[in-house]
C-alpha cells in the first residue's frame, strides 16, 4: 500500500487551507502532522478521506485516484475530530449500519464492540456517550471495513488522561497492524512518542518533512510552540 | 446491491424520522385536519353581487329576467353562449351560478353552481326566492332544481388544500432540514466513506419523503372517509408530486449549511407555493398568479380527481411538468453533493 500525493491543493479565501503540497507515504507508517491552527493539517486529512475537493493535483493509493471514490472507498478509515455518529440511535445500530453499508459481516461488529470494551454499552444512545466512548465508537466504525489506511485527526483533542491513554494503546495497536496511520496533533508527547515521521505544516505549505527525532532536535518544534 | 443499499439507506431515514419525532409530525397534521374541520363555519358573512349566467338561446320566462334585471344592486346578469363555456365560467369563478332550462319542468330553471355548500348558492336562491314572492306572491319555485360541478361538502372541497400542504410540508420543511441536519453533523461524509454511490442516497431520501407524503395523505382519507373516485390515478399523481416536491426540498437542503437555515429557507418556500395555489379558488388575481408555481401543477389535477373525478390522462402537462421539474432537482443536488457543498 502506497500513497502518492502530488500538488495536492485547497485554498480558502484569505489564503488559509493547504498550497499544492507533494510527499510519499510508505505501508506502515505512523505519521504526525503538525503545525498551528489554520496550517492546512485538518485541510490534507479531509482531502485524503474525500471530505474535501481539492483545488489542484493528485492523490494514488496502489496507482488509484482518490477521485474514484467508490473503488478507494474501503481502504481509508477516517476518524474526524468531532465523533459524527447517529447520536439518536445505539452503538450496536451504528456499528451495524455501516457494517451493512460495507458488507462486513456481523460477527465484525462484535470483535469492534469486543476490542473497544464496548459490550456493556452497545444499547446505550450515543447522545448519552462521554466523547471518550463517542471516539472509540468512532475509530470502530472506522475498523470495520478493515480499511489499511487510517487517518485520525486530532484524536484525543479533548479527552481526559484515561481516554487519552486509551486512544495511544489503539492507535499502537493499529501501527501493530502493519496500518498506515497519518493523524493531526497538538500535543508533543503524543508525536514524541507515537509518530515514526513528521510532516510539519505551515501556513498551508509543508517545511518539514523526517523522523520523530530528526524533528525534535531541529528548530521547528521551538519555533512552533515558542 | 444497489438495491439493499437503497433500501438500508431508506429504513436509517425513516427510523430517524422515528427517533427526530419528523413522523409523528405528518401523523398529527391530518388528525389536525380531521379536528378543525368539524369546527368549520359553514358560510362567509357577506355575498356582495352575485354573478349570474344565462344561455343565450335558452327561452327564460320574460318575467324573470325582467325581475332579475331591475335587482342590478344583488345581481349581474353575464350572458353565454352555452352551457360548456358557462361551466367553465364558473370553473373560473367569472359567474357565480348558470341557470338553464329545467329538465324536469319546463316552466321553472335550474341552478348549476361550483358548490353547493357556499355562500354565494345560498346567496343566489335566497335572492330569487325574494324577487318571486314581489312578482308572484306565492306559486312554484322558479329554481327548481340545484347541481354543483364540485361534489361533496366543505370538507372534501378543502381537501384537496390539505393535500397540497402536506406535501409541500414534507417538501419544503422536513427534508430541507433533514438533508441540512446530515450534512451539519457529518453523517452525510460518513456514510459517503462506505461505498453507497451518491445517488443511492438520494434515492433513500427520496423514499423518506414519499412515504412520509403517502402516509399522511392516506391518513387524511381515512379519517375524513373521503376516497377519489380513480384511486389508481390518485395515487400516480400524489406519487409524481411527492416526487417532485421531495426532491426540491433536497435541493434546498443542499443549499444550507445547517439546520436552523434550511428552516428558514424551506418556510420562505413553502407560504409562497402553498397560499396562492390553494387559494386560487377564491381570487381571480391569484387564478392568473397561481398557473406560474409548481404547486399550481399539482394542486389543479388534485382539485380535478377528487372534486371531479378527473382522469390522469387529461393531466400529462402537468405530471410531465412535476416530472421534469423534480428530475432538474436531483440532478442539481447531485452535482452540490459531487462538489461537497456547504459540507
Amino acid at each position: 500500500m502506497q500513497l502518492e500525493i502530488r500538488n495536492l491543493g485547497r485554498l480558502y479565501d484569505q489564503g488559509r487551507g493547504l498550497s499544492p503540497t507533494s510527499f510519499e507515504i510508505k505501508s506502515g507508517e505512523l505519521i504526525a502532522i503538525v503545525g498551528h491552527n489554520g496550517a492546512g493539517k485538518s485541510t490534507l486529512l479531509k482531502i485524503l478521506a474525500n471530505w474535501i475537493i481539492p483545488d489542484s493535483g493528485t492523490c494514488t493509493i496502489d496507482g488509484v485516484d482518490l477521485k474514484n471514490r467508490t473503488a478507494v472507498v474501503g481502504k481509508i478509515g477516517f476518524i474526524p475530530e468531532v465523533p459524527n455518529l447517529f447520536d439518536a440511535f445505539s452503538i450496536e445500530y451504528n456499528l451495524g449500519l455501516f457494517a451493512k453499508l460495507t458488507q462486513t459481516p456481523t460477527v465484525r461488529v462484535e470483535e469492534i464492540l469486543q476490542e473497544f470494551d464496548l459490550i456493556p454499552f452497545r444499547k446505550s444512545k450515543v447522545q448519552s456517550l462521554s466523547k471518550g466512548m463517542k471516539q472509540r465508537v468512532s475509530i470502530g466504525r472506522a475498523l470495520l471495513a478493515d480499511p489499511p489506511v487510517l487517518l485520525l485527526d486530532e484524536p484525543t483533542s479533548g479527552l481526559d488522561f484515561e481516554m487519552t491513554r486509551e486512544i495511544y494503546r489503539v492507535m499502537g495497536a493499529m501501527h501493530g497492524d502493519r496500518k498506515t496511520i497519518l493523524f493531526t496533533s497538538h500535543r508533543p508527547e503524543e508525536i514524541r512518542n507515537l509518530a515514526t515521521r513528521i510532516l510539519l505544516l505551515h501556513q498551508g505549505h509543508l517545511i518539514f518533512d523526517g523522523t520523530a527525532q530528526e524533528y525534535f532536535r531541529s528548530s521547528f518544534h521551538e519555533n512552533l510552540y515558542a | 446491491m444497489i438495491t439493499r443499499n437503497i433500501l438500508i439507506l431508506a429504513f436509517n431515514d425513516l427510523a430517524t424520522a422515528l427517533k427526530n419525532k419528523t413522523f409523528f409530525l405528518v401523523l398529527f397534521i391530518p388528525l389536525f385536519v380531521f379536528f378543525s374541520m368539524s369546527f368549520i363555519d359553514r358560510f362567509e358573512s357577506d355575498p356582495g353581487v352575485v354573478r349570474i349566467g344565462l344561455i343565450q338561446h335558452h327561452t327564460y320566462a320574460p318575467e324573470i329576467i325582467k325581475r332579475v334585471s331591475a335587482a342590478k344592486k344583488f345581481m349581474e346578469l353575464i350572458w353565454v353562449q352555452s352551457e360548456t363555456e358557462g361551466a367553465q365560467l364558473l370553473y373560473k369563478h367569472k359567474i357565480d351560478g348558470l341557470l338553464t332550462q329545467s329538465e324536469n319542468k319546463t316552466s321553472s330553471l335550474a341552478l348549476l353552481v361550483l358548490k353547493k355548500d357556499s355562500l354565494k348558492t345560498l346567496a343566489i336562491v335566497q335572492q330569487f326566492s325574494a324577487l318571486q314572492k314581489v312578482a308572484e306572491g306565492s306559486g312554484p319555485d322558479w329554481i327548481s332544481d340545484i347541481t354543483s360541478l364540485h361534489q361533496g361538502g366543505v370538507q372534501r372541497e378543502i381537501l384537496p388544500t390539505w393535500v397540497l400542504l402536506l406535501v409541500l410540508l414534507v417538501g419544503f420543511i422536513i427534508l430541507p432540514a433533514q438533508v441540512a441536519d446530515e450534512k451539519e453533523k457529518h453523517l452525510l461524509l460518513a456514510l459517503l466513506q462506505t461505498p453507497i454511490h451518491e445517488v443511492q442516497w438520494l434515492i433513500s431520501k427520496l423514499i423518506l419523503g414519499m412515504v412520509l407524503v403517502f402516509t399522511a395523505v392516506l391518513l387524511l382519507h381515512l379519517l375524513g372517509k373521503f376516497g377519489p373516485v380513480n384511486v389508481v390515478d390518485y395515487v400516480a399523481l400524489i406519487a409524481v408530486g411527492s416526487y417532485c416536491f421531495s426532491a426540491y426540498g433536497i435541493f434546498l437542503g443542499f443549499l444550507c449549511r445547517n439546520q436552523a437555515s434550511a428552516r428558514t429557507l424551506g418556510v420562505i418556500f413553502y407560504l409562497p407555493h402553498l397560499l396562492p395555489a390553494a387559494m386560487s379558488d377564491v381570487s381571480q388575481k391569484l387564478t392568473v398568479v397561481a398557473p406560474f408555481l409548481p404547486s399550481y401543477q399539482l394542486y389543479k389535477p388534485i382539485q380535478s380527481i377528487l372534486l371531479d373525478n378527473g382522469r390522469i390522462s387529461e393531466m400529462t402537462f402537468d405530471l410531465a411538468y412535476l416530472f421534469i421539474l423534480g428530475s432538474l432537482m436531483l440532478y442539481f443536488s447531485y452535482l452540490l453533493m459531487k462538489r461537497r457543498w456547504l459540507m
